[in-house]
């Protein structure tokens, strides 16, 4: 019983893995992604930063080995 | 092409949907309608299902910290009286309950309708004798006879309740003349930093918004809402709990495992991962403090109320005061 509850938390989900992409991996790239978006965002459109999570996502993509 | 791509990743994606609700039907619905109870309770039994209830019990710290500060006000308030029984309206797995003493009460009735939730915890953690019934909150009258309780109490469970003013009126319909209800009920600016992270990022990216985080109760409408159910001698206060998290997905996580899902009428069943991974970024860069944690606010607003009966002190008339406060200060 408890080794396998152990196992089920520690099991990473591909959720879990875009979790740590996106904060350590390429935590750069997501500084300079949120930082746009601060910059003005009392006035966000969409595609504001689009420059920017381009490379955040390209950064997440080649991290997780996959396209979405 | 979206089609496609997204066909591939289909069996990932369906391990962060959430539950299907049923569809929105704007002329059956009533307004009131706004959470699907059905779901909540589902999702509360899986939270508490979860590794053996090991990761439900891990996420205590919000509910037993308002718990906590709840029973302060019970124990230092004015309410000085003895109660025979409680009744702990949407218990939970007894944060609450756990706290009452046998000096105060004899027995409390646990009440919620998530069977998994309220039979968590033995009998041994309580201190005084439990009996525990699943209910809907929101059908409390079906089952409890009209004034029948001496006191009910409420932690944390009535931000989902759809019809709030009915569950109030309800509740002092319970209560005998000169009984007491204390609550706590999250307040509107929960989790405001996950809120405004999630909507930049779905503006930004998506073009629109959707909504992830429950509407809640103002603290400003709380009294009103309490006299307008009938309930006199009210006392509201406000006051927030803070957490920190390393980051968003940590959040995330916890509220899955108190089983706080989204559970709105219409929501949205998937968040696209451009899309989170974007309200991660911002809810970073937005709200980080310098050592690099995420604060997450739950901002809670306590209530005391009693039904009135005719022996019930009353307030003086206006004007009719002798002492002047000026003199006093």
């Amino acid at each position: 019983m408890q080794p396998a509850a152990a196992a089920s938390s520690t099991a990473v989900t591909p959720l879990r893995r875009l979790a740590i992409a996106s904060t350590t991996t390429c935590a750069k790239e997501a500084s300079d992604y949120g930082k746009c978006i601060v910059a003005t965002y009392t006035d966000v459109h969409k595609d504001m930063c689009k420059a920017e999570f381009e490379r955040f996502g390209a950064c997440l993509r080649q991290t997780m080995k996959r396209k979405w | 092409m979206i089609l496609a791509t997204r066909s591939c990743f289909k069996a990932h994606l369906r391990s962060f949907a959430s539950l299907a609700s049923s569809q929105v039907n704007s002329a059956t619905q009533s307004p009131f309608q706004v959470f699907d109870r059905e779901v909540k309770r589902s999702q509360k039994d899986r939270a508490v299902a979860r590794d053996g209830g090991n990761r439900s019990r891990t996420v205590d710290y919000v509910r037993n910290e308002v718990a906590d500060r709840m029973i302060e006000r019970f124990l230092a308030s004015d309410i000085k009286r003895k109660f025979p029984s409680i009744l702990d309206l949407g218990s939970g797995s007894g944060h609450f309950s756990k706290l009452l003493e046998p000096d105060r009460t004899q027995k409390v009735t646990m009440v919620d309708m998530s069977k998994l939730a309220l039979g968590r915890d033995p009998d041994t953690e309580f201190e005084v004798q439990v009996e525990r019934l699943v209910l809907d909150e929101e059908k409390l009258l079906d089952t409890i006879p009209r004034n029948s309780q001496e006191a009910i109490v409420s932690c944390l469970s009535l931000h989902w309740v759809n019809d709030l003013p009915g569950v109030l009126v309800q509740i002092k319909e319970a209560l005998r003349p000169d009984g007491v209800f204390i609550g706590a009920i999250f307040g509107g600016d929960t989790l405001f930093e996950l809120r405004t992270a999630l909507q930049l990022a779905e503006v930004e990216r998506e073009g629109g918004i959707s909504p992830h985080i429950s509407p809640m109760a103002d603290p400003r409408d709380m009294s009103n809402l309490l006299s307008r159910a009938g309930f006199n001698l009210l006392t509201v206060d406000v006051d927030e709990v803070k957490i920190r998290y390393p980051s968003m997905w940590e959040l995330l996580d916890d509220l899955r495992d108190m089983g706080e899902n989204n559970a709105i009428i219409g929501r949205r069943h998937l968040l696209r991962r451009d899309t989170l991974a974007a309200a991660s970024a911002i809810y970073k860069e937005l709200h980080g403090e310098e050592d690099g944690t995420l604060p997450a606010t739950f901002q809670v607003i306590y209530m005391i109320g009693w039904k009135p009966a005719p022996h019930q002190p009353e307030p003086l008339e206006r004007g009719s005061g002798k002492t002047s406060l000026k003199k006093v200060l």
